[in-house]
């Protein structure tokens, strides 16, 4: 009997102004994940973690992958913010990766996203924000860090936007550290849920706020 | 650095200001000497429940049974982890003693982690924890009895725990020892009512179907005794085989996986184990089934899983899992096969060859099995149960006795062993005064007696002492 998986998605902005202390916190940030989360039975057992990086593309640099296989991506800042690409990325992969749920399958929980950027979007992004709001086939968490990004932008994608006012260490590592509480205990509370009722994420830490 | 808390009895406590840990209600910090922690409660408690400080006052004195049942209290300390004082300076909280040190991991990858049950019942958990850790199967069946019996001993006082869970027991299957954390949430039926609906997997099928009500509705099922009854058969299943007996294959909606898991483990909650709807069996079938575990744990688990899943007044109490798992204790019989993954199994005595379910080895000598009778009323001699025998097996007061029961404060003294001595089976005495055997002589301490099929042997000439009655079982 096969036991349900937790689908985490890391949507990533390395585009070149992440240069230097930023994308090197976002390399910290995700290794200090992957130990808070190796810590709980419960992730062990259900969380499979996916990387998509963007730039002026987007890659899927790591493909869903279970918590304890899962190795640390080389993630490189470079280029354009290609939030669009992004975000067609994530619908392609959240279609091809997710367990469905149908009559003879236990399917996965609803994956939850984790969407990161510092800076306007590059390309033509409006189109799949609509789609993926409208379509719920996650539950998107998307963080403007520092002044540089538009919080009504990410609006757009999902109504869980977080911000905090400037790209520091600090703040990238709060959201980190944030993201693995917010990944323990959707996966401990994803049982009691009923359908239409937002997820319970915990109170953000003070660097960060809640857009409203 | 340190900050201080004040405790309602006047007395002042430092702690480290860094916390610890963090769960749905509580903040938790070490104490200076690191032997105790502190658990402040979250956001405002009073408006949340007012009553709190009440409920603490009782849960510290009324209903510790370590302060209640002088007798027995050491034995109680050892199976829960009960609050020592109430902090009420700078917030509202509970200080509870550390864990004992065996409630942590000592090696591997988790050292120094709780011992959460679910590291031990999730097979996927269990392979990367170290073999050491891991515990053999007879412990797991030890720690089912002290579990059902620290339950059994809250409900006597009529309190509900209201959360069991694998979250909520720490287990150390290597000495096969459990301990009952989180005990500030206890409910009294009326008085106190629970936190919350409790943890997914153990929650009661009533309460998750009524989850989604609003608090004052009358139809909203809270936790009590009967969920309590309900979790401790989960984690009792769970930890004897190592799945949960409600999570099978059956596809409630396809809608989405949270509405599904909603009516698996509520309205629509099937046992995988149903002998007569099978539409929840795992496909890939189940290694070992229920009834490997014999006719009295089976009984009990259809009464939980079947007749009393959506009928909580149905459901086996904790201390009928605790005399049935004793009772069941009587039946285990070590494994031939040295390469066992289990070493030890439940025989069952109605076939024709006992084998290890595990491994399947099988043993081809007949074994003795003990029926034991008691007077129940002048010269009516009823079953009380039986002793499966091997060599080594030992004879203990509650087998000689029917007025002892194996609880707490029971005599562990052996009073006769069992050895299978140049091809035959002996009983031989060890303390008993008045062992007689079938020709009704006197069996003196440091003599045997031999066990053949039909033998009637008495244990004790004294009030309440018990018959035996051999039978030769398996064999083919």
């Amino acid at each position: 009997m096969s036991i349900r998986r937790l689908p985490v998605y890391l949507l990533l902005d390395c585009s070149s102004s992440m240069t230097g202390q930023p994308i090197e916190q976002v390399r910290q940030g995700i290794r200090a994940l992957l130990d808070d989360l190796s810590t709980e039975p419960m992730a062990i057992e259900t969380v499979y973690l996916s990387v998509v990086t963007f730039n002026s593309t987007a890659q899927q640099v790591i493909l869903l992958t279970e918590l304890m296989q899962f190795k640390e991506p080389q993630i490189q800042a470079s280029g354009a913010t290609a939030l669009g690409a992004a975000l067609r990325l994530l619908k392609d992969c959240l279609n091809k990766e997710v367990r469905k749920n149908t009559i003879d399958q236990k399917g996965d929980w609803k994956p939850l996203v984790f969407l990161m950027t510092d800076g306007m979007p590059t390309d033509s992004w409006e189109a799949a924000a609509d789609d993926l709001k409208q379509q719920k086939i996650a539950n998107i968490i998307a963080f403007a860090a520092g002044p540089g990004a538009d919080v009504n932008n990410l609006k757009r994608i999902t109504e869980i936007v977080l911000k905090s006012d400037e790209l520091s260490p600090g703040a990238l590592k709060a959201f980190f550290k944030w993201m693995s509480q917010s990944i323990v205990r959707t996966g401990k509370s994803v049982q009691v849920m009923a359908q239409e009722t937002p997820i319970d994420l915990p109170p953000p830490p003070p660097q960060i706020q809640i857009v409203p | 650095m340190t900050e201080t808390a004040y405790l309602e009895n006047g007395r002042t406590i430092e702690y480290l200001p860094e916390p610890i840990g963090e769960g749905t209600m509580k903040e938790v910090y070490f104490t200076q000497d690191r032997e105790s922690v502190l658990c402040f409660y979250k956001g405002d408690i009073n408006k949340i429940d007012p009553k709190r400080l009440e409920r603490l006052r009782d849960i510290l004195k009324k209903f510790n049974p370590s302060v209640g049942d002088k007798k027995h209290a050491d034995y109680w300390a050892k199976l829960f982890c009960w609050p020592t004082g109430i902090i009420v300076k700078p917030r509202l909280g509970v200080i509870t003693p550390v864990y004992p040190s065996n409630y942590f991991f000592a090696s591997g990858r988790w050292k120094g982690k709780e011992k959460k049950a679910r590291w031990f019942v999730s097979p996927k958990l269990r392979q990367l924890l170290p073999v050491e850790e891991q515990g053999s199967w007879i412990n797991y069946f030890k720690i089912c009895i002290i579990l059902a019996r620290a339950v059994r001993r809250l409900h006597t006082e009529g309190l509900a725990h209201s959360d069991l869970s694998d979250n909520n027991v720490l287990i150390d299957p290597a000495s096969g020892q459990a301990l009952v954390i989180d005990i500030d949430s206890l409910v009294v039926p009326q008085i106190f009512p629970p936190d919350v609906d409790g943890t997914p997997g153990y929650i009661a099928p009533e309460v998750l179907a009524t989850a989604a009500l609003r608090v004052l509705d009358t139809r909203k099922q809270l936790a009590n005794i009967r969920t309590d009854q309900h979790a401790l058969a989960v984690l009792i299943y769970e930890y004897l085989l190592s799945r949960h007996p409600l999570r099978g294959p059956k596809v409630h909606s396809t809608r989405s996986a949270e509405e599904d898991e909603q009516l698996s483990m509520g309205e629509k909650a099937l046992f995988i184990e149903h002998p007569q709807d099978t539409s929840n069996r795992p496909k890939e079938g189940l290694p070992i089934p229920v009834t490997a575990l014999g006719t009295t744990l089976t009984e009990l688990f259809y009464k939980a899983f079947i007749k009393g899943l959506h009928s909580p007044y149905e459901r086996p109490t904790a201390y009928e899992w605790e005399r049935g798992l004793i009772k069941t204790w009587n039946m285990l019989h070590p494994c031939p096969n040295p390469k066992c993954t289990h070493q030890w199994f439940v025989v069952l005595p109605e076939e024709n060859t006992i084998r290890c379910p595990f491994c399947q080895m099988a043993i081809h000598q007949p074994i003795p099995l003990l029926t034991l009778r008691s007077e129940k009323r002048p010269g009516h001699w009823l079953p009380e149960g039986q002793l499966v025998i091997y060599h080594g097996q030992r004879l203990f007061k509650w087998h000689v006795f029917d007025n002892v029961f194996p609880g707490p404060d029971v005599d562990r003294e052996p009073q006769a062993y069992f050895s299978f001595h140049h091809h035959r089976w002996l009983l031989i005495n060890q303390t008993l005064t008045s062992l007689t055997s079938p020709n009704g002589n006197r069996v003196d301490i440091g003599k045997a007696l031999e066990l053949k099929a039909g033998v009637k042997i008495r244990l004790s000439q004294e009030a309440h002492g018990c018959f035996a009655e051999v039978s030769m079982i398996g064999g083919v």
